[in-house]
């Protein structure tokens, strides 16, 4: 009653307040993609965890990608602006960010954008959003699958095209007994699921399956039960700080010393070089984009990213390039900024990249380019990779998955 | 005043004893409640922009969780770390509904709400005998163990277990007379999100109203008395807990349709800890303090989060109402205008 | 079922073990379920990466405690000693939020990224054991924890202040009618606790990399062997936390599903039938 009523008052007066405000904000804003001459690209990294060093130089391949293009005047006129987001990796979070970097700030097109899950919700919501998403670092096979997105684009080689790229080589990769430890996201059941059959299809088989959650600091049950099942091979599907900890962990059981093969998946790369240590030489692990890449285009890439940041890049900054360079020459072809009109002059169309001479298959939005099969060898500057295997993507993905539809 | 609970939520209806609570208090609650009703329907048509709107969707499906939590906090004195599984609970059987049995919305959702209010049943079986610090323990325990469950590579096929799990409705299938890509569209969805708030506000104030809410303030102040007068303590406290249970679902099932995807993270520890910080730092003590308090909760996950410092900012919100200003933002208020009312002269005072 | 499970489980154990007898000096005598325990954690093992970092792990381990005593003094003094009158539900909150702001610093000084500290030279290779290889760090922690749990357990039983602390665990009012000094005796256990839980987290950063969640993940599990154990029974917390790490890991390796909630479980059981603890003496 009289208690109430300045409860009720002020918390309608509150909320009404807190809406105009809201409202008033946003009127400043416009949607985008029509009037405003700049290219807008939300980018959303993992800023927190096992993941945030892959979020950071996912932010400097579109960075690189944007300052030469801006350097020569923007594509057709058109200045590209980087709205550098974040997230702590929950998905809602990077949904509600997505949300706002497109409905107040004018963000045609999403990128850095890191796991399947990301992926997969934000995929949902692209056609009510109106914009465009450059996946090129969610592997999932679903993403082009029954998760896929008329609005969205894969840019990084689906994790069946890599097992697909490596399964030739297993037979001949010393190890009869393999252990899969895998991180427990889709990315880790698919790719354990496929190692499984191309691996039994090379004669060789699994002894040993098991999953841990991303963001696993002590492996050693893990370790453990590896140990114990006999293998004498592994193959390892963990990201980041977690394929670190696993890595040192499993020198810590001396488990590394007592394994023929240890082949890597999205686990051995160039940054982590440093922290991984000597134990690495001789890992196997999917490549996904050569460094040593011989094209005008990746020796500029290269140079211009070691001038700026110090070190060489890797498939991370790597695949957001290519992201950079999908996008533009969508723009470019379609001769607009619309983010329709982009969608549509992608279908089909083949340029030229830092990975060489590609093309964004219309039917499941998959990028065709190659993968490869690396080892790691001990280099003059330090290890290197050395590319054992190479496949290009008539072998790895001979059709668009039927799952897809747009 | 109990020692096992927080001060203001037994203070809270000390100020009207239960015989008096009239019918004119009634009529004015219930005009109050149907205007505000109207105005919330306006709301869409003042805010045109689509991000401020999904807030204020977020902050009406929250506000059924916190909602829930206030009602239980208000009547019984019980703090509660476990309304978030059912409201998670909720959300995945409605996902559960529709792409594994192949449900439609409206079947999903009631599955759904079902789903919520058994869990609060089981826990509530398990838990209201505890009260105080191990009343929350047991809950927050629950409603982690129901997470640990959900990410299990066991479950991946019916909860998606760690990816969460993306819904996917049938394009022609309608809830409420909205299809299902517009129920995505939080202008479009949100006249359903708050008939369902302004009804469960009113259901909640009128059974505190009633005589069941008498019992229960009994039962909060003195339990071992009311079971001495013959009352079922029990069954009380357990028929509160489900309904705030039957609440928090409600809230949890809309969520799952108008965001087609449900994430592990729903059921976490960390939200479970924001729903209730914003429940008290609103006001437990009051009924829609719990509501300003998502509100204000909202509003700051959208603007003060640079960075990902908003729990920085929920710790020092949440100690400073405790220590001091506590009954929340609305207990403050409500302090400073009895001090208001109490100055002017001539009014006889309040004892 | 190896050794070398058994012996992640008692790793695991000797972790829970260290913690555990902080929070349930803090839980026995102020009665405060400290939320804060994880944060304390944390905090202990960031510190031990700067330290070991700019000097040697070795320091780190006399600095860590020494830190973390002076954040229990600043938590006794400030909040636990003038809230004292409050609520056990209401102390627990403030914990709670004080939790969430020290887990937000501690990453706002040094970063989201995930850190590891390498073990000190001498401590890094493998040990061999029972027909197992070891990691030696793993087996160091073990040694620590257990020489850690016998000094606590004699200072308390062989000391006066060990005395005045266990009388002031079981009956706080008594004993301060008795003429103990309850504020100084709160003041050693609230400090002692946070060096523990330290001491923890120092020992932890080479076994368990440092991650913002770190302390989160600890804390449940923490505050269930706790009460598990009993109210005011540091031992029984303690027995309790080495029974759960060796039980929970070694259900992992059977069934995972399973052992994710075996302390959820045994927190329900013990609380609806024995609300007292295990080992505890009063409700």
């Amino acid at each position: 009653m009289n208690k109430r009523f300045p409860a009720t008052a002020l918390a309608a007066a509150l909320a009404l307040s807190l809406a105009a405000c809201g409202s008033a904000s946003s009127s400043t804003s416009n949607s985008g993609s029509g009037d405003s001459a700049t290219i807008k690209i939300a980018l959303i990294p993992p800023t927190t965890g096992a993941l945030a060093q892959f979020g950071t130089d996912a932010v400097k391949g579109w960075q690189i990608a944007v300052d030469e293009v801006n350097a020569k005047g923007g594509i057709d006129g058109h200045k590209v602006e980087l709205l550098k987001k974040g997230t702590d990796g929950d998905t809602a979070t990077t949904l509600r960010v997505a949300k706002e970097a497109v409905a107040k700030e004018g963000a045609g097109f999403i990128g850095a954008v890191m796991t399947s899950p990301e992926h997969a919700a934000l995929n949902a919501q692209l056609q009510g959003l109106g914009a465009l998403s450059f996946n090129a670092l969610g592997k999932d096979d679903a993403l082009v699958g029954d998760q896929c997105a008329a609005n969205a684009f894969h840019i990084v080689q689906t994790n069946s095209m890599d097992i697909n790229a490596l399964a030739g080589s297993i037979g001949s990769m010393p190890g009869n007994k393999w252990a899969i430890v895998a991180v427990d996201y889709a990315t880790g059941h698919s790719a354990a699921k496929e190692f499984t059959s191309a691996a039994k299809a090379a004669g060789k088989q699994v002894v040993s399956t098991q999953f841990a959650p991303l963001n696993t600091t002590d492996f050693g049950s893990y370790i453990t039960k590896v140990k114990s099942s006999g293998a004498d091979a592994v193959f390892a599907v963990e990201y980041g700080a977690d394929g670190i900890a696993f890595v040192k962990q499993a020198n810590q059981f001396n488990l590394t010393k007592s394994l023929k093969t240890v082949l890597g998946f999205n686990m051995v790369s160039e940054p982590l070089f440093p922290a991984l240590g000597a134990s690495i030489q001789g890992f196997y692990n999917n490549v996904g984009y050569d460094v040593a890449g011989d094209n005008t285009l990746n020796k500029t890439f290269v140079s211009d990213y070691t001038k700026k940041y110090g070190s060489a890049p890797y498939y991370v900054p790597a695949d957001n390039y290519v992201a950079a360079e999908t996008l533009f020459a969508g723009i470019d072809k379609a001769d607009s900024i619309d983010p329709e009109k982009v969608r549509d002059a992608l279908d089909g169309l083949t340029f030229d990249s830092i990975v060489g001479s590609v093309t964004m298959r219309a039917d499941d939005h998959q990028l065709l380019r190659p993968s490869y099969l690396g080892q790691v060898v001990k280099g003059d500057g330090g290890d290197a990779f050395k590319i054992v295997a190479t496949a290009q993507p008539d072998k790895t993905t001979p059709q668009a998955e039927s799952a897809c539809s747009f | 005043m109990t020692a096992t609970t927080l001060p203001e939520v037994s203070q809270s209806n000390a100020e009207v004893p239960a015989g008096r609570r009239s019918r004119r208090g009634l009529v004015f609650g219930l005009t109050v409640a149907v205007v505000v009703a109207a105005v919330g329907y306006a709301v869409p048509y003042v805010i045109k922009d689509t991000y401020t709107m999904s807030l204020a969707v977020e902050a009406a499906l929250l506000g059924l969780l916190a909602l829930g939590i206030g009602f239980l906090a208000r009547h019984l004195g019980l703090i509660s770390l476990g309304h978030t599984s059912f409201f998670g609970g909720a959300a995945y059987a409605v996902g559960v509904g529709v792409n594994h049995y192949g449900w439609s919305m409206t079947q999903s959702f009631a599955f759904g709400v079902l789903v919520g209010t058994a869990l609060s049943l089981v826990m509530g079986v398990l838990v209201v005998r505890a009260s105080g610090m191990g009343f929350l323990m047991l809950t927050l325990a629950l409603s982690q163990a129901l997470y640990q469950l959900c990410v299990q590579t066991s479950f991946r096929p019916l909860t998606g277990a760690y990816d969460g799990l993306l819904i996917s409705f049938r394009p022609d299938d309608t809830f409420a007379g909205v299809n299902a890509s517009d129920l995505q569209n939080p202008g479009l969805f949100w006249p359903i999100v708050w008939i369902v708030l302004i009804v469960c506000v009113v259901a909640v104030w009128l059974l505190g109203r009633s005589p069941f809410g008498t019992i229960l303030e009994g039962v909060r102040e003195n339990e071992e008395r009311m079971r001495f007068s013959n009352y079922n303590t029990f069954r009380p406290r357990l028929a509160a807990f489900v309904l705030s249970g039957l609440v928090a679902s409600l809230g949890g099932a809309l969520f799952a349709l108008n965001g087609a995807y449900v994430s592990p993270d729903i059921l976490g520890f960390s939200r479970a800890g924001d729903s209730l910080i914003a429940a008290m730092v609103g006001g437990l003590g009051s009924l829609i303090g719990p509501l300003l308090g998502t509100g204000l909760y909202v509003w700051g996950e959208a603007h003060l989060n640079t960075g990902g410092n908003l729990h920085l900012y929920t710790g020092i919100a949440l100690i400073v109402v405790l220590v001091f200003l506590p009954g929340g933002v609305t207990g403050t208020l409500q302090r400073i205008w009895r001090r208001l009312r109490k100055e002017r002269p001539g009014m006889g005072g309040r004892r | 079922m190896n050794a070398a499970q058994v012996l992640n489980g008692i790793a695991l154990g000797s972790l829970l073990m260290v913690l555990s007898s902080g929070l349930a000096m803090i839980y026995g005598l102020r009665g405060v379920t400290n939320f804060a325990h994880g944060a304390l954690y944390m905090s202990g093992a960031y510190i031990a990466y700067s330290v070991s970092l700019h000097v040697s792990f070795w320091l780190a381990l006399v600095v860590v405690p020494v830190a973390l005593a002076l954040i229990g003094v600043v938590l006794e003094l400030v909040f636990f000693r003038p809230l004292q009158n409050r609520s056990h539900i209401e102390l627990g909150l403030v914990t709670f939020g004080l939790a969430l702001i020290a887990e937000r610093v501690v990453v706002l000084i040094w970063g989201e990224k995930t850190l590891s500290v390498d073990p000190p030279p001498g401590l890094r290779g493998t040990t061999s054991l029972f027909g197992v290889e070891y990691p030696t760090f793993r087996l160091a922690i073990i040694v620590a924890a257990v020489v850690m749990a016998v000094a606590l357990v004699t200072w308390l039983r062989r000391t006066r202040t060990g005395l005045y602390i266990r009388a002031a665990s079981q009956d706080l009012e008594t004993a301060g009618i008795m003429g103990i000094d309850v504020n100084r005796i709160s003041l050693i256990v609230v400090s002692l606790g946070a060096a523990l839980a330290g001491l923890a987290g120092a020992l932890a950063a080479p076994y368990v990399s440092l991650d913002p969640g770190m302390g989160d993940t600890f804390l449940i599990i923490v505050l269930i062997v706790v009460v598990v154990g009993g109210v005011g029974s540091i031992a029984g917390a303690m027995i309790s936390g080495m029974a759960l790490g060796i039980i929970q890991t070694l259900t992992t390796v059977w069934s995972p599903s399973v052992a994710v909630v075996v302390p959820y479980v045994a927190l329900v059981v013990v609380l609806l039938w024995r609300p007292q603890g295990l080992a505890g003496r009063r409700v």
